[in-house]
């Protein structure tokens, strides 16, 4: 990835005359003035809140005005012993686990099918298949609420001409069940992070080399045999880092829980995120407590990330 | 010879076969896949009074305008389009001018500290919005930002993605071109702009674009940085429309206004889905 940059930087250079040296410290001057916005930009609204966000983890904050009162970490303590908290870690789990498995599954399941060589038609599957990557959380949540109306929804009438069910009284009324709104969150995400899903597994598809199939068809390989053998392995780079950014989209999900189920009934879809927004915006703010969450979160996202980065670089280095 | 014709024949046959197996199949997952959207899209143009029949018809028995209508008079979509179109275009704008400069500096310039502010800007990618975005509210409404295009948008005018992306790309620009220029007497400013960004424009496209759609469906940040109905975005209105609505469920009009807000992003999609793609798979690289 940075071998361009190692092998261009350091050339040891003899004792320069002053003139040399100011036409350096001029040309090392303009290289920070291309940087400058970048740089500002990041330390205002990154850099400089992941310190501020963790000052105030420590506070006990006033809820309107900035009254602000050092309490160490009892805000951590505090959520550690809350069994709210762990209920948020909980639901923050299972969805996990109903998102990404499923989601992953299905990307690689189409991508196969969409490397197929058609003659005729890509670009229509392609949009269709593709087209939910377009789609914010709001309008997916929006969308999926007509979906799962309980009185009319299409999902639950064709749910009962399916057999599921005997009618639509007996069908789930989605969003006001705590034993349905997860799923029903779960469902309206995995939809929308099918389109992103699907694209970085058919990239994965398509840059296996085709040597390996014409190989395996002298050696009389059948199609199973050569999923099972020759895509599968070779595609288990793109499965790695699709889990990893899955897990991560999933822990931030946001939007959709926002629109269907307001973290609701009762705290049946309060994962995480949710629980930090609404403790830091929502009623009377709580932003020692919520800032503290935030930092639980982003110290296991920064994990996965970094687990993820040192992979993903160890594989570009080793090709 | 006649054997191996015959053989060549049924393959062929067997072929299309398949073909026809995995169109059927490609075709019946993607309308399925696509089945919530098209949902929405017929639903908008439904008369009020077949919204909520049971059982629920897929095809409006006549077309109507009127849920657009009320979507576009009782709340102000048009407001909410421009207010979109207004945020998305400058974080878009900031997000490839910055990118641009930076990955410039980065790809060919030459600066003590250039690898560690590089992976600086690399190490950024990790931080989840969720630890950041409290302390940028705060600093935002303390500017006195909050409720104004300023607060929506300057938190998002540098791109640490841009940045990687399109250094990524300034760097397999072969050297020549460079070097020529510098004999011509071009100075680093001049050879960026006249040479090095007409050359990479299908890489910065691509980037514009993936920007764009981010900027279009951002969520938390202008839910909470936007008070005054007057400042919403899209998708913000759409969803306080939807709650408005619905105890009266007129869903009519909220699919108009879901229709609304995927439009603009479904017209960039069609029209530019090879360059989309590829930002997105660029984005699946950044790690």
């Amino acid at each position: 990835m940075s071998q361009a940059t190692h092998s261009t930087s350091v050339t040891s250079t003899p004792a320069p005359s002053a003139a040399r040296r100011r036409k350096r410290i001029l040309s090392a001057l303009e290289g920070y003035l291309y940087l400058a916005p970048t740089l500002i930009g990041l330390a205002l609204f990154v850099y400089i809140p992941i310190f501020t966000s963790f000052r105030l983890s420590l506070n006990r904050i006033a809820p309107f005005g900035n009254r602000m009162r050092f309490v160490g970490f009892e805000n951590y303590v505090n959520l550690l012993t809350d069994s709210d908290y762990w209920n948020s870690v909980r639901i923050t789990l299972l969805f996990v686990l109903g998102t990404v498995p499923t989601g992953i599954f299905l990307a690689v399941v189409l991508a196969i099918l969409l490397s197929y060589p058609v003659a005729h038609l890509k670009s229509l599957h392609r949009t269709l298949i593709f087209v939910p990557v377009i789609i914010s959380s709001a309008v997916a949540g929006v969308l999926f609420r007509w979906l799962f109306h309980p009185v009319v929804g299409y999902l639950n009438f064709w749910m009962v001409q399916a057999g599921f069910f005997d009618s639509m009284k007996d069908a789930p009324n989605w969003l006001a069940s705590k034993n349905w709104a997860l799923l029903a969150v779960i469902i309206a995400t995995t939809w929308r992070q099918l389109g992103f899903n699907v694209i970085i597994a058919l990239a994965g598809v398509q840059n296996i080399d085709e040597t390996f199939y014409d190989a395996s068809k002298v050696d009389g390989a059948g199609t199973l045999q050569r999923l099972r053998h020759i895509t599968l392995p070779l595609l288990s780079p793109t499965l790695f880092f699709l889990l990893i950014i899955n897990v991560i989209y999933s822990f931030q999900a946001f939007g959709e829980i926002h629109v269907l189920t307001e973290g609701g009934p009762g705290r049946a879809t309060t994962t995480l995120v949710y629980s930090i927004f609404y403790d830091a915006f929502v009623g009377t703010p709580q932003r020692g407590i919520a800032s503290a969450q935030a930092y639980i979160l982003a110290v296991m996202v920064v994990v996965m990330s970094y687990i993820n980065f040192a992979v993903v670089n160890r594989r570009v280095h080793y090709q | 010879m006649t054997i191996t014709t015959e053989r060549s024949a049924s393959t062929r046959r067997r072929f299309q076969y398949g073909d026809l197996i995995v169109h059927i199949l490609l075709l019946s997952l993607g309308i399925l896949i696509a089945l919530p959207i098209f949902i929405g899209f017929f639903t908008s143009f439904k008369q009020p009074t077949q919204v909520m029949t049971f059982p629920p018809q897929l095809i409006p028995r006549d077309w109507t305008l009127a849920n657009y209508r009320v979507a576009l008079e009782v709340t102000p979509f048009g407001r909410y389009l421009l207010n979109s179109t207004i945020q998305s275009g400058i974080i878009m704008i900031g997000q490839v001018l910055f990118s641009v400069l930076a990955a410039y500096a980065f790809a060919l310039l030459d600066f003590p500290g250039r690898n560690l502010l590089f992976y600086l800007v690399l190490g950024s990618l990790m931080i989840p919005f969720e630890l950041v975005f409290i302390p940028n509210f705060q600093l935002v409404s303390s500017l006195n930002w909050g409720d104004t295009y300023a607060g929506l948008t300057v938190p998002f005018l540098a791109s640490a993605f841009g940045v990687f992306m399109l250094r990524q790309f300034f760097l397999t620009v072969p050297k020549e071109y460079r070097d020529s220029s510098k004999i011509d007497g071009a100075g680093n400013w001049r050879y960026l702009w006249q040479i090095l960004v007409p050359l990479s424009k299908g890489a910065i496209g691509a980037f514009a674009i993936f920007a764009f759609l981010s900027a279009w469906n951002q969520y938390l940040w202008p839910l909470i940085i936007t008070n005054s109905v007057k400042m919403r975005t899209l998708q913000i209105g759409i969803r306080f429309f939807m709650t408005q609505l619905d105890r009266g469920s007129d869903w009519g009009a909220v699919m108009a206004g879901s229709m609304i807000a995927i439009v603009p992003a479904l017209i960039v999609f069609l029209l530019a889905q090879k360059q989309l793609v590829r930002g997105i798979a660029m984005s699946g690289l950044k790690g």
